[in-house]
Protein backbone atom coordinates (compact mmCIF):
# COMPACT_ATOMS: atom_id res chain seq x y z
CA UNK A 1 0.00 0.00 0.00
CA UNK A 2 1.13 3.45 -0.82
CA UNK A 3 1.75 5.89 2.05
CA UNK A 4 0.42 9.25 1.67
CA UNK A 5 1.11 11.24 4.61
CA UNK A 6 3.04 13.58 2.60
CA UNK A 7 6.28 11.99 3.50
CA UNK A 8 6.30 9.70 1.54
CA UNK A 9 8.31 11.53 -1.24
CA UNK A 10 10.95 12.19 0.81
CA UNK A 11 11.31 8.36 0.93
CA UNK A 12 11.18 8.23 -2.73
CA UNK A 13 9.12 4.79 -3.05
CA UNK A 14 9.65 2.52 -6.26
CA UNK A 15 5.69 2.23 -6.22
CA UNK A 16 5.48 5.55 -6.84
CA UNK A 17 7.94 5.75 -9.79
CA UNK A 18 6.59 2.77 -11.47
CA UNK A 19 3.05 4.21 -10.90
CA UNK A 20 4.02 7.64 -12.77
CA UNK A 21 5.94 5.38 -15.45
CA UNK A 22 2.49 3.60 -16.24
CA UNK A 23 0.64 6.69 -16.00
CA UNK A 24 2.93 8.25 -18.69
CA UNK A 25 2.05 5.13 -20.84
CA UNK A 26 -1.70 5.95 -20.57
CA UNK A 27 -2.31 3.86 -17.93
CA UNK A 28 -5.36 4.85 -16.46
CA UNK A 29 -5.58 3.18 -12.85
CA UNK A 30 -1.96 4.18 -12.78
CA UNK A 31 -2.96 8.16 -12.41
CA UNK A 32 -5.93 7.26 -10.49
CA UNK A 33 -3.68 5.46 -7.57
CA UNK A 34 -1.21 7.84 -8.30
CA UNK A 35 -4.09 11.03 -7.52
CA UNK A 36 -5.86 8.84 -4.47
CA UNK A 37 -2.32 8.62 -3.42
CA UNK A 38 -1.47 12.14 -2.92
CA UNK A 39 -4.68 13.53 -2.65
CA UNK A 40 -5.72 13.86 0.56
CA UNK A 41 -2.44 16.00 1.72
CA UNK A 42 -3.07 18.17 -1.02
CA UNK A 43 -6.14 18.93 -0.03
CA UNK A 44 -5.41 18.93 3.51
CA UNK A 45 -1.72 21.50 2.69
CA UNK A 46 -4.79 24.06 0.84
CA UNK A 47 -7.45 23.95 3.67
CA UNK A 48 -4.46 24.74 6.15
CA UNK A 49 -2.99 27.42 4.82
CA UNK A 50 -6.01 29.05 2.59
CA UNK A 51 -8.67 28.09 5.89
CA UNK A 52 -11.29 27.90 2.90
CA UNK A 53 -13.19 24.78 1.46
CA UNK A 54 -13.80 27.06 -2.05
CA UNK A 55 -10.20 28.08 -2.08
CA UNK A 56 -9.12 24.56 -1.24
CA UNK A 57 -11.42 22.61 -4.30
CA UNK A 58 -9.74 25.37 -6.58
CA UNK A 59 -6.28 24.89 -5.62
CA UNK A 60 -6.90 21.06 -6.13
CA UNK A 61 -8.28 21.49 -8.94
CA UNK A 62 -5.68 23.20 -10.99
CA UNK A 63 -3.02 21.42 -9.46
CA UNK A 64 -3.93 17.77 -10.63
CA UNK A 65 -5.36 19.54 -13.69
CA UNK A 66 -1.52 20.42 -14.16
CA UNK A 67 0.35 17.57 -13.18
CA UNK A 68 -2.41 15.73 -15.87
CA UNK A 69 -1.50 18.06 -18.43
CA UNK A 70 2.86 18.07 -17.73
CA UNK A 71 3.77 14.15 -16.20
CA UNK A 72 4.68 13.44 -19.66
CA UNK A 73 7.64 15.94 -19.00
CA UNK A 74 8.13 15.04 -15.46
CA UNK A 75 11.80 13.26 -15.86
CA UNK A 76 12.33 11.94 -12.41
CA UNK A 77 15.08 14.16 -11.51
CA UNK A 78 13.56 14.71 -8.28
CA UNK A 79 10.83 12.71 -6.58
CA UNK A 80 7.50 13.06 -7.91
CA UNK A 81 6.08 14.00 -4.32
CA UNK A 82 8.51 17.11 -4.76
CA UNK A 83 7.41 17.82 -8.44
CA UNK A 84 3.89 17.55 -7.41
CA UNK A 85 4.26 19.82 -4.42
CA UNK A 86 6.40 21.99 -6.10
CA UNK A 87 3.11 22.42 -8.22
CA UNK A 88 0.63 22.96 -5.20
CA UNK A 89 2.73 25.55 -3.23
CA UNK A 90 3.15 27.71 -6.54
CA UNK A 91 -0.75 27.79 -6.54
CA UNK A 92 -0.91 28.30 -2.62
CA UNK A 93 1.52 31.03 -2.56
CA UNK A 94 -0.02 32.67 -5.46
CA UNK A 95 -3.25 32.71 -3.57
CA UNK A 96 -1.73 34.68 -0.32
CA UNK A 97 0.35 36.68 -2.03
CA UNK A 98 -3.11 37.95 -3.50
CA UNK A 99 -5.31 37.54 -0.52
CA UNK A 100 -2.45 39.74 1.56
CA UNK A 101 -2.87 42.58 -1.10
CA UNK A 102 -6.12 42.14 -0.71
CA UNK A 103 -6.00 42.88 3.39
CA UNK A 104 -3.93 45.32 3.15
CA UNK A 105 -5.83 47.61 0.55
CA UNK A 106 -8.76 47.02 2.96
CA UNK A 107 -6.70 47.43 6.62
CA UNK A 108 -7.52 50.97 7.74
CA UNK A 109 -10.38 51.78 9.02
CA UNK A 110 -11.63 55.18 10.01
CA UNK A 111 -13.73 55.69 13.31
CA UNK A 112 -14.87 58.83 15.28
CA UNK A 113 -11.53 58.23 17.12
CA UNK A 114 -9.49 58.93 13.87
CA UNK A 115 -7.77 56.65 11.61
CA UNK A 116 -6.63 53.01 13.24
CA UNK A 117 -5.40 50.26 11.98
CA UNK A 118 -7.69 47.30 11.58
CA UNK A 119 -4.93 44.71 12.23
CA UNK A 120 -3.06 46.17 15.38
CA UNK A 121 -6.70 46.74 16.85
CA UNK A 122 -7.57 43.05 16.76
CA UNK A 123 -3.97 42.49 18.82
CA UNK A 124 -4.71 45.01 21.41
CA UNK A 125 -8.07 44.01 21.85
CA UNK A 126 -6.95 40.69 21.98
CA UNK A 127 -4.23 41.28 24.40
CA UNK A 128 -6.34 43.40 26.45
CA UNK A 129 -9.33 40.85 26.28
CA UNK A 130 -10.54 39.41 30.12
CA UNK A 131 -9.93 35.36 29.45
CA UNK A 132 -13.14 34.88 31.28
CA UNK A 133 -14.99 37.26 28.56
CA UNK A 134 -15.06 34.41 25.87
CA UNK A 135 -13.87 30.76 25.95
CA UNK A 136 -10.44 30.35 25.94
CA UNK A 137 -10.53 27.81 22.79
CA UNK A 138 -12.21 30.91 20.66
CA UNK A 139 -9.76 33.18 21.65
CA UNK A 140 -6.65 31.16 21.26
CA UNK A 141 -7.95 29.96 18.10
CA UNK A 142 -8.49 33.41 16.65
CA UNK A 143 -4.95 34.54 17.81
CA UNK A 144 -3.38 31.38 16.72
CA UNK A 145 -5.32 32.41 12.93
CA UNK A 146 -4.17 35.93 13.17
CA UNK A 147 -0.54 35.72 14.22
CA UNK A 148 -0.44 32.96 11.02
CA UNK A 149 -1.68 35.92 8.98
CA UNK A 150 1.06 37.53 10.06
CA UNK A 151 3.51 35.52 9.23
CA UNK A 152 4.86 36.29 4.96
CA UNK A 153 3.44 33.83 2.32
CA UNK A 154 6.81 32.64 2.44
CA UNK A 155 7.49 31.87 5.87
CA UNK A 156 3.46 30.83 6.23
CA UNK A 157 4.42 27.75 3.40
CA UNK A 158 8.12 27.17 5.53
CA UNK A 159 6.16 27.03 8.81
CA UNK A 160 3.12 24.95 7.31
CA UNK A 161 4.77 21.85 5.46
CA UNK A 162 7.78 21.74 8.84
CA UNK A 163 4.76 21.72 11.55
CA UNK A 164 1.56 20.26 10.01
CA UNK A 165 3.02 18.51 7.00
CA UNK A 166 5.56 16.71 8.75
CA UNK A 167 8.19 17.44 5.87
CA UNK A 168 12.03 17.75 6.52
CA UNK A 169 13.50 21.40 5.70
CA UNK A 170 15.56 19.90 3.23
CA UNK A 171 12.55 18.50 1.69
CA UNK A 172 11.27 22.21 2.04
CA UNK A 173 13.94 23.77 0.26
CA UNK A 174 13.75 21.57 -2.52
CA UNK A 175 10.16 22.32 -2.94
CA UNK A 176 10.35 25.60 -2.70
CA UNK A 177 13.87 25.73 -4.97
CA UNK A 178 15.44 26.97 -2.01
CA UNK A 179 18.64 25.57 0.08
CA UNK A 180 17.88 24.07 3.17
CA UNK A 181 19.66 27.17 5.13
CA UNK A 182 17.39 29.28 3.69
CA UNK A 183 14.32 27.06 4.71
CA UNK A 184 15.55 26.81 8.45
CA UNK A 185 16.30 30.85 8.81
CA UNK A 186 12.66 31.44 7.06
CA UNK A 187 11.29 28.73 9.33
CA UNK A 188 13.20 30.74 12.78
CA UNK A 189 11.96 33.77 11.92
CA UNK A 190 8.24 32.41 11.43
CA UNK A 191 8.62 30.65 15.00
CA UNK A 192 9.66 34.16 16.22
CA UNK A 193 6.99 35.88 15.16
CA UNK A 194 4.64 33.60 16.17
CA UNK A 195 6.13 33.66 19.83
CA UNK A 196 6.17 37.32 19.97
CA UNK A 197 2.35 36.94 19.19
CA UNK A 198 1.53 34.41 21.15
CA UNK A 199 3.71 34.32 23.99
CA UNK A 200 1.65 35.34 26.72
CA UNK A 201 -0.55 32.20 25.93
CA UNK A 202 1.86 29.39 26.87
CA UNK B 1 27.12 28.64 23.85
CA UNK B 2 25.76 31.57 25.30
CA UNK B 3 21.98 31.98 25.68
CA UNK B 4 21.49 34.00 22.21
CA UNK B 5 23.11 31.20 20.52
CA UNK B 6 20.99 28.81 22.15
CA UNK B 7 17.49 30.50 21.49
CA UNK B 8 18.36 30.67 18.13
CA UNK B 9 18.88 26.95 18.13
CA UNK B 10 15.56 25.90 19.98
CA UNK B 11 12.75 25.81 17.48
CA UNK B 12 14.88 23.89 15.40
CA UNK B 13 15.99 22.05 18.15
CA UNK B 14 11.97 21.72 18.73
CA UNK B 15 11.57 20.15 15.17
CA UNK B 16 14.39 18.27 14.94
CA UNK B 17 16.40 19.89 12.89
CA UNK B 18 19.54 20.39 14.09
CA UNK B 19 23.00 18.98 13.96
CA UNK B 20 23.41 16.14 16.40
CA UNK B 21 26.38 18.80 17.56
CA UNK B 22 24.45 21.11 17.53
CA UNK B 23 21.78 19.36 19.87
CA UNK B 24 24.30 17.95 22.00
CA UNK B 25 25.57 22.25 22.76
CA UNK B 26 21.84 23.11 23.53
CA UNK B 27 20.35 20.44 25.05
CA UNK B 28 23.97 20.71 27.68
CA UNK B 29 23.28 24.66 28.17
CA UNK B 30 19.68 24.22 28.84
CA UNK B 31 20.55 21.56 31.28
CA UNK B 32 22.63 24.50 33.67
CA UNK B 33 20.39 27.74 32.37
CA UNK B 34 16.62 27.82 34.14
CA UNK B 35 15.88 30.59 31.82
CA UNK B 36 17.05 29.10 28.41
CA UNK B 37 15.26 25.94 29.71
CA UNK B 38 11.69 27.40 30.24
CA UNK B 39 12.17 28.93 26.49
CA UNK B 40 12.81 25.69 25.25
CA UNK B 41 9.64 25.00 27.52
CA UNK B 42 7.42 27.46 26.28
CA UNK B 43 8.41 27.33 22.71
CA UNK B 44 7.10 23.48 22.84
CA UNK B 45 3.84 24.57 24.41
CA UNK B 46 3.15 26.71 21.89
CA UNK B 47 3.91 23.93 19.44
CA UNK B 48 1.40 21.95 21.11
CA UNK B 49 -1.38 24.58 21.11
CA UNK B 50 -1.09 25.14 17.16
CA UNK B 51 -1.30 21.71 17.03
CA UNK B 52 -4.72 22.57 17.97
CA UNK B 53 -5.44 24.34 15.27
CA UNK B 54 -4.99 21.30 12.44
CA UNK B 55 -7.14 21.43 9.93
CA UNK B 56 -9.06 18.40 8.54
CA UNK B 57 -10.99 18.42 4.95
CA UNK B 58 -14.09 17.57 5.26
CA UNK B 59 -14.69 14.06 3.54
CA UNK B 60 -17.35 15.19 1.14
CA UNK B 61 -15.21 18.07 0.20
CA UNK B 62 -12.56 15.60 -1.19
CA UNK B 63 -15.43 13.63 -2.91
CA UNK B 64 -16.46 16.90 -4.43
CA UNK B 65 -12.74 17.92 -5.90
CA UNK B 66 -12.78 13.96 -6.88
CA UNK B 67 -15.90 14.73 -9.07
CA UNK B 68 -14.28 17.72 -10.35
CA UNK B 69 -11.23 16.15 -11.46
CA UNK B 70 -13.16 13.72 -12.94
CA UNK B 71 -15.45 15.29 -14.98
CA UNK B 72 -12.35 18.14 -16.23
CA UNK B 73 -10.22 15.30 -17.14
CA UNK B 74 -13.12 14.07 -19.10
CA UNK B 75 -13.59 17.15 -20.82
CA UNK B 76 -9.84 17.06 -21.78
CA UNK B 77 -10.26 13.84 -22.97
CA UNK B 78 -12.64 14.27 -25.63
CA UNK B 79 -9.71 16.11 -27.03
CA UNK B 80 -9.01 14.18 -31.00
CA UNK B 81 -5.58 14.86 -31.58
CA UNK B 82 -4.40 12.12 -28.99
CA UNK B 83 -6.44 9.03 -29.33
CA UNK B 84 -4.82 6.85 -26.98
CA UNK B 85 -4.56 9.24 -24.28
CA UNK B 86 -8.23 10.09 -24.96
CA UNK B 87 -9.73 6.74 -24.79
CA UNK B 88 -7.53 5.88 -21.54
CA UNK B 89 -8.24 9.58 -19.92
CA UNK B 90 -12.28 8.84 -21.01
CA UNK B 91 -12.43 5.31 -19.12
CA UNK B 92 -10.42 6.72 -16.09
CA UNK B 93 -13.13 10.24 -15.83
CA UNK B 94 -15.99 7.41 -15.99
CA UNK B 95 -14.20 5.37 -13.11
CA UNK B 96 -13.56 7.82 -11.01
CA UNK B 97 -17.10 9.70 -12.04
CA UNK B 98 -18.93 6.51 -11.16
CA UNK B 99 -17.50 6.25 -7.57
CA UNK B 100 -17.84 9.84 -6.25
CA UNK B 101 -21.48 11.57 -6.80
CA UNK B 102 -21.72 14.51 -9.04
CA UNK B 103 -22.88 17.35 -7.35
CA UNK B 104 -21.70 19.36 -10.17
CA UNK B 105 -21.72 17.17 -13.36
CA UNK B 106 -19.78 19.27 -15.86
CA UNK B 107 -19.29 22.79 -14.26
CA UNK B 108 -17.09 25.38 -13.09
CA UNK B 109 -14.54 22.50 -13.17
CA UNK B 110 -14.84 22.38 -16.90
CA UNK B 111 -14.07 26.00 -17.03
CA UNK B 112 -10.64 25.45 -16.00
CA UNK B 113 -10.19 22.27 -18.73
CA UNK B 114 -11.23 25.34 -21.31
CA UNK B 115 -8.78 26.89 -21.82
CA UNK B 116 -6.20 23.78 -22.17
CA UNK B 117 -8.93 22.34 -24.55
CA UNK B 118 -9.41 25.07 -26.64
CA UNK B 119 -5.68 25.63 -26.99
CA UNK B 120 -4.91 22.37 -28.27
CA UNK B 121 -8.05 22.10 -30.46
CA UNK B 122 -7.33 25.35 -32.53
CA UNK B 123 -4.04 25.18 -34.01
CA UNK B 124 -4.55 21.67 -35.14
CA UNK B 125 -6.99 23.66 -37.78
CA UNK B 126 -9.66 21.14 -36.69
CA UNK B 127 -9.53 19.15 -39.96
CA UNK B 128 -12.76 19.92 -41.39
CA UNK B 129 -14.80 20.12 -37.82
CA UNK B 130 -16.72 23.73 -37.25
CA UNK B 131 -14.99 25.02 -34.09
CA UNK B 132 -14.24 28.20 -35.65
CA UNK B 133 -17.21 30.23 -33.51
CA UNK B 134 -16.18 28.13 -30.32
CA UNK B 135 -12.82 29.42 -30.08
CA UNK B 136 -13.16 31.98 -27.12
CA UNK B 137 -12.51 35.62 -28.22
CA UNK B 138 -11.31 38.91 -26.23
CA UNK B 139 -14.22 39.39 -24.01
CA UNK B 140 -15.84 35.81 -24.38
CA UNK B 141 -16.12 33.19 -21.74
CA UNK B 142 -17.03 29.95 -22.37
CA UNK B 143 -18.00 27.10 -20.03
CA UNK B 144 -18.46 23.88 -21.19
CA UNK B 145 -21.00 22.04 -20.15
CA UNK B 146 -20.42 18.43 -22.07
CA UNK B 147 -18.03 17.15 -24.55
CA UNK B 148 -18.74 14.01 -26.35
CA UNK B 149 -16.61 12.40 -28.47
CA UNK B 150 -17.84 10.49 -31.43
CA UNK B 151 -16.67 7.58 -33.52
CA UNK B 152 -15.01 9.57 -36.32
CA UNK B 153 -12.80 12.00 -34.04
CA UNK B 154 -15.25 14.82 -33.73
CA UNK B 155 -16.41 16.40 -30.68
CA UNK B 156 -19.23 17.61 -29.97
CA UNK B 157 -19.71 20.23 -27.01
CA UNK B 158 -22.41 22.37 -25.74
CA UNK B 159 -20.92 25.65 -24.25
CA UNK B 160 -22.26 28.79 -22.38
CA UNK B 161 -20.89 31.64 -23.42
CA UNK B 162 -20.76 35.33 -21.52
CA UNK B 163 -19.91 38.30 -23.49
CA UNK B 164 -17.57 40.53 -22.09
CA UNK B 165 -19.38 44.50 -22.30
CA UNK B 166 -18.83 47.75 -21.00
CA UNK B 167 -20.81 50.18 -19.35
CA UNK B 168 -19.11 54.12 -19.13
CA UNK B 169 -20.63 57.23 -17.26
CA UNK B 170 -20.91 58.11 -13.63
CA UNK B 171 -22.82 56.91 -10.75
CA UNK B 172 -25.47 59.29 -11.04
CA UNK B 173 -26.47 57.12 -14.82
CA UNK B 174 -29.24 55.04 -13.79
CA UNK B 175 -27.86 52.31 -15.86
CA UNK B 176 -24.44 52.50 -14.31
CA UNK B 177 -26.77 52.61 -10.72
CA UNK B 178 -28.15 49.50 -11.38
CA UNK B 179 -25.39 47.48 -12.54
CA UNK B 180 -23.38 48.54 -9.71
CA UNK B 181 -26.90 47.59 -7.62
CA UNK B 182 -26.85 44.29 -8.94
CA UNK B 183 -23.08 43.87 -8.50
CA UNK B 184 -23.21 44.73 -4.73
CA UNK B 185 -25.17 42.10 -4.18
CA UNK B 186 -25.02 39.49 -6.63
CA UNK B 187 -21.48 39.42 -7.64
CA UNK B 188 -19.32 36.65 -6.43
CA UNK B 189 -15.89 38.18 -5.94
CA UNK B 190 -15.92 40.04 -3.11
CA UNK B 191 -13.35 42.80 -4.16
CA UNK B 192 -16.11 43.88 -7.17
CA UNK B 193 -18.92 43.72 -4.00
CA UNK B 194 -16.48 46.29 -2.29
CA UNK B 195 -15.93 48.25 -5.32
CA UNK B 196 -19.38 48.74 -6.35
CA UNK B 197 -20.73 48.87 -2.61
CA UNK B 198 -17.73 51.95 -2.28
CA UNK B 199 -18.94 53.79 -5.75
CA UNK B 200 -22.63 53.38 -4.33
CA UNK B 201 -22.09 54.73 -0.73
CA UNK B 202 -22.00 58.52 -2.00
CA UNK B 203 -25.46 58.03 -3.42
CA UNK B 204 -27.16 56.79 -0.22
CA UNK B 205 -29.98 58.90 -0.48
CA UNK B 206 -32.06 57.53 -3.05
CA UNK B 207 -33.68 54.99 -1.13
CA UNK B 208 -32.47 52.02 -3.21
CA UNK B 209 -29.37 52.64 -2.45
CA UNK B 210 -29.26 52.87 1.37
CA UNK B 211 -31.57 49.48 1.22
CA UNK B 212 -28.84 47.72 -1.10
CA UNK B 213 -26.45 49.16 1.71
CA UNK B 214 -28.43 47.96 4.56
CA UNK B 215 -28.22 44.57 3.09
CA UNK B 216 -24.59 44.65 2.21
CA UNK B 217 -24.07 45.43 5.96
CA UNK B 218 -26.53 42.73 7.37
CA UNK B 219 -25.45 39.87 4.61
CA UNK B 220 -22.68 40.46 2.86
CA UNK B 221 -20.47 37.35 3.75
CA UNK B 222 -17.43 39.57 3.22
CA UNK B 223 -16.15 42.23 6.13
CA UNK B 224 -14.71 44.61 3.65
CA UNK B 225 -17.87 45.10 2.00
CA UNK B 226 -19.48 45.58 5.38
CA UNK B 227 -17.46 47.95 6.40
CA UNK B 228 -17.66 50.04 3.39
CA UNK B 229 -21.31 49.94 3.77
CA UNK B 230 -21.23 51.42 7.13
CA UNK B 231 -19.42 54.23 5.56
CA UNK B 232 -21.88 54.87 3.06
CA UNK B 233 -24.54 54.60 5.95
CA UNK B 234 -22.51 57.12 7.76
CA UNK B 235 -24.86 60.26 7.07
CA UNK B 236 -28.01 58.48 7.46
CA UNK B 237 -27.21 57.22 11.13
CA UNK B 238 -30.80 58.80 12.21
CA UNK B 239 -33.36 57.17 10.17
CA UNK B 240 -34.63 54.45 12.05
CA UNK B 241 -34.42 51.63 9.60
CA UNK B 242 -30.90 52.64 9.56
CA UNK B 243 -30.98 52.23 13.21
CA UNK B 244 -32.22 49.46 13.33
CA UNK B 245 -29.63 47.66 10.91
CA UNK B 246 -26.65 49.26 13.07
CA UNK B 247 -27.83 47.95 15.93
CA UNK B 248 -28.39 44.26 14.24
CA UNK B 249 -24.31 44.62 13.50
CA UNK B 250 -23.13 45.57 16.21
CA UNK B 251 -25.19 42.71 18.09
CA UNK B 252 -24.42 40.03 15.70
CA UNK B 253 -21.76 40.90 13.29
CA UNK B 254 -18.63 38.46 14.16
CA UNK B 255 -16.16 41.04 12.67
CA UNK B 256 -14.57 43.77 15.35
CA UNK B 257 -14.10 46.27 13.18
CA UNK B 258 -17.53 46.23 11.54
CA UNK B 259 -18.90 46.19 15.17
CA UNK B 260 -16.24 49.04 16.15
CA UNK B 261 -18.01 51.11 13.58
CA UNK B 262 -21.44 50.74 13.91
CA UNK B 263 -21.26 51.56 17.96
CA UNK B 264 -19.90 55.08 16.93
CA UNK B 265 -22.44 55.33 14.30
CA UNK B 266 -24.69 54.56 16.55
CA UNK B 267 -23.33 56.66 20.06
CA UNK B 268 -22.91 59.85 17.33
CA UNK B 269 -26.44 61.08 18.76
CA UNK B 270 -28.13 60.58 22.21
CA UNK B 271 -30.94 57.72 21.82
CA UNK B 272 -32.60 56.44 25.09
CA UNK B 273 -34.26 53.32 23.16
CA UNK B 274 -30.73 51.44 23.19
CA UNK B 275 -29.61 51.72 26.25
CA UNK B 276 -30.44 48.10 27.25
CA UNK B 277 -28.63 46.60 24.52
CA UNK B 278 -25.65 49.26 25.45
CA UNK B 279 -25.72 47.57 28.65
CA UNK B 280 -25.40 44.76 27.90
CA UNK B 281 -22.94 44.88 25.43
CA UNK B 282 -20.57 46.60 28.43
CA UNK B 283 -20.89 42.96 29.51
CA UNK B 284 -20.20 40.56 27.23
CA UNK B 285 -19.12 42.11 23.85
CA UNK B 286 -15.47 40.68 23.27
CA UNK B 287 -14.09 43.71 21.80
CA UNK B 288 -12.12 46.31 24.09
CA UNK B 289 -12.86 49.35 21.69
CA UNK B 290 -16.82 48.29 21.40
CA UNK B 291 -17.44 48.26 25.42
CA UNK B 292 -15.81 51.21 26.31
CA UNK B 293 -17.71 53.23 23.91
CA UNK B 294 -20.85 52.07 24.98
CA UNK B 295 -19.61 52.51 28.92
CA UNK B 296 -18.72 56.37 27.15
CA UNK B 297 -22.42 56.50 26.16
CA UNK B 298 -24.28 55.17 28.64
CA UNK B 299 -22.22 57.35 31.43
CA UNK B 300 -22.75 60.63 28.88
CA UNK B 301 -26.90 58.90 28.77
CA UNK B 302 -26.44 59.45 33.03
CA UNK B 303 -27.86 55.66 32.18
CA UNK B 304 -26.03 53.03 34.85
CA UNK B 305 -23.63 50.75 33.38
CA UNK B 306 -25.04 47.43 34.71
CA UNK B 307 -28.31 45.99 34.02
CA UNK B 308 -28.66 44.73 37.33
Amino acid sequence: MLDATGTAGARVSPDVDSLVRAAQRGDQDAFEQLVRAYDQSVLRLAMNLLRSPEDARDVYQEAFLRVYRNLHAFRFDCSFHTWLYRIVTNICLDQLRKRKVRKEESAVVETSEGVIDRTDGYEEEAAAANPERMTWNRQLGQRIDDALEGLTPRERMVFELRHYQGLRLRNIGEILGTTEEAAKNCLFRATQKMRTRLGDLV
Amino acid sequence: MTCDAVRKLIPLYYYGELTPDEEDQAEAHTHECSACAREMESARALAAALDRRRMEAPASLLADCRADLAAAVRGAAAEPARKPWTLWLDAWGATLAGFTHWRQPLGAAALIAVGFFAAKLVPAGAGGVSTASFVPSEGVFVNVRSAQPDSNGRVRIAYDETRRREAYGTVDNQEIQKLLLAAAHEEDDPGVRVESVALLKDRAGSGEVRDALMNALLHDSNPGVRLKALEGLKPLAAEPPVRGALSQALQFDDNDAVRMQAVDLLTMRRDDAIVGMLQNLVQRDDNGYVRSKCEKALKEMNASIGTF
